[in-house]
């Protein structure tokens, strides 16, 4: 296997005196769809924004270990943030686009970087928006509120403002827990036709999703990995009874 | 069924009755201090008591140069008022992790909130226009009342800041902003309609003070508008006061309160409008 897009290393996330995630490895490859799955307060959601440091900044998280992005420690000191999250994009679980336009939020990212020229921020909008596979839906009102968009239409546009930054890394925090059958099946074709172009990082607590959608998936458990695999074999056989368990629903 | 006289759905019927004579009284109030003013005053406004200055101590002539005066002193303040509060504000609401610093600023504020307005108007006095000479003026009228109007602008700054989504922070910067840029691209935009209000709300406060102008901006009565912020100026409050208390004209007294009345609802009025305006095109 090559060299991993995304490796972390005996990785350990803990707020206060509270320790979510203890001593986590595990290798993400390049250009695949890499789902975690485990039960609420397993440390899932920790993990992902401790990727682009974002439980760092915001949620005074305390993290040790390391998180390496094509070989390099994104947790050591002097670090450039912005950079880093342009590398590395994040989907909240709730759709939450910024108010304002669609067209704003997709170039709210860009333009604090780069092109703000008007024909070149168009054509972003556009790759942006068909990538997403919402340009059909919403070419015609790019300057309407994003807010009057429907819950999957949202976290479309959420996706495409992820990919309007053109990052290596897109992190979906359960990107579908709020949305119907059909958003959601929207969204997971959406991920496979993007699946050369990114490394997708999905956390869900649907099995089921994790099933369909990824090529390896991981099963953490009180902030500890319990194993980790191709997709087929953690559903068909697991190595650990706790991961057989979970993934036929016996868990509790 | 029986025996229990206060059912949910009678408890509804009185609590919504008492809620809505409640509401009643305070718009009765309101609306019998608008009428009584206006009813005396607005008969004696006209015209030339708009545009002319005032002659014989107020008892003929107009009041132009005390509207002018008056929209300077108070325009002034809040706009001093302003940017020091906001910038507390944001401090507090996002640099700030609610330490012991940020709870001695905020208790600091309160108790600047609570202190009588005659007081700041005192230590203005004492402060501008003795310690730093500048005299009875607009400029020590005008700092007085951004002292005054401080509080309440970090206060509703703050929370206006603390409402916005945390969700918009973490979106903004997982796009790559800086903590500076999702201030001031994402939050501020975001909290302006409150900050908005806060700020007419000073400025309500302020176009109405007498107490702590009359030691700052000085009540001696101005031929012609000030030419300078260092000159005097007597306000619509301080010189309805006068009129009043020295007996000098009921009619021309009247007349004044009801041209500040008018102010502060065509401020109150014009400012919701341009917020509505512009959260149609930002909201």
């Amino acid at each position: 296997m090559s060299e991993p897009k995304l490796d972390l290393q005996a990785l350990s996330i803990s707020y206060g005196q509270d320790t979510v995630v203890r001593k986590l490895s595990l290798s993400i490859p390049s250009g695949s769809i890499y789902a975690i799955i485990g039960p609420a307060g397993s440390g899932k959601t920790s993990l992902l924004r401790t990727i682009n440091l974002l439980s760092v900044e915001v949620d005074g998280a305390r993290v040790d270990g390391k998180v390496l992005l094509d070989g390099n420690d994104v947790l050591a000191p002097g670090v450039d943030r912005a950079m880093l999250r342009r590398r590395v994009g994040l989907v909240l679980a709730t759709p939450q686009p910024l108010p304002g336009s669609i067209r704003h939020n997709l170039v709210f990212g860009p333009r604090l970087a780069g092109p703000t020229r008007r024909d070149e921020l168009d054509a972003l909008v556009e790759a942006a928006l068909r990538s997403a596979d919402l340009w059909a839906e919403v070419k015609d009102r790019l300057h309407g509120p994003a807010s009057a968009l429907s819950g999957g239409q949202q976290q479309r546009l959420c996706i495409a403002r992820a990919i309007a930054l053109s990052p290596e890394v897109i992190l979906l925090d359960e990107p579908c827990s709020g949305l119907d059958p059909i958003s959601t099946a929207k969204i997971e074709a959406m991920m496979r036709s993007l699946q050369a172009r990114f490394t997708w990082v999905i956390v869900t607590n649907n099995t089921k999703q994790a099933a369909r959608v990824s090529d390896r998936t991981a099963f953490v458990l009180s902030g500890q990995l319990i194993e980790d695999g191709p997709t087929s074999r953690i559903f068909t056989a697991p190595a650990d009874a706790r991961t057989a368990d979970y993934v036929e629903g016996r868990f509790g | 069924m029986s025996g229990r006289l206060l059912t949910p759905v009678r408890a509804q019927l009185v609590a919504r009755t008492i809620l809505w004579s409640m509401m009643m009284l305070a718009l009765t109030v309101l609306a019998l201090v608008l009428w009584f003013v206006l009813r005396r005053g607005l008969q004696h406004v006209d015209w030339a008591f708009l545009s002319q200055p005032p002659t014989d101590s107020g008892r003929s002539g107009g009041i132009f140069p005390i509207l002018i005066g008056t929209l300077e002193v108070t325009l002034l303040g809040v706009a001093t008022s302003a940017p020091l509060g906001i910038g507390t504000a944001i401090y507090l609401a996002e640099y700030t992790k609610g330490g012991r610093l940020t709870r001695a600023i905020r208790f600091g504020s309160e108790c600047l909130a609570g202190v009588p307005s005659i007081i700041i108007g005192l230590f203005g006095f004492v402060l501008f226009v003795t310690t730093l000479g500048l005299g009875w003026s607009i400029l020590a009228g005008a700092l007085t009342l951004a002292l005054m109007t401080l509080p309440l602008v970090i206060r509703t700054s703050e929370e206006a800041l603390r409402a916005v989504p945390a969700a918009y922070r973490e979106v903004s910067l997982s796009l790559g902003a800086s903590k500076w840029q999702t201030i001031v691209r994402v939050v501020l935009p975001a909290a302006l309609p409150g900050i908005f209000t806060g700020l007419i709300l000073g400025l309500g406060r302020a176009i109405g003070e007498t107490a702590a102008l009359i030691f700052t901006a000085g009540s001696s009565l101005p031929h012609q508008v000030p030419r300078s912020l260092l000159d005097g100026t007597r306000t619509l409050s301080i010189h309805f006061y006068q009129l009043a208390r020295e007996g000098i004209s009921a009619d021309h007294a009247y007349a004044t309160a009801a041209v500040l009345v008018l102010a502060i609802t065509v401020i109150n009025l014009g400012s919701s409008f341009a917020m509505h305006r512009f959260m149609r095109r930002y909201g």
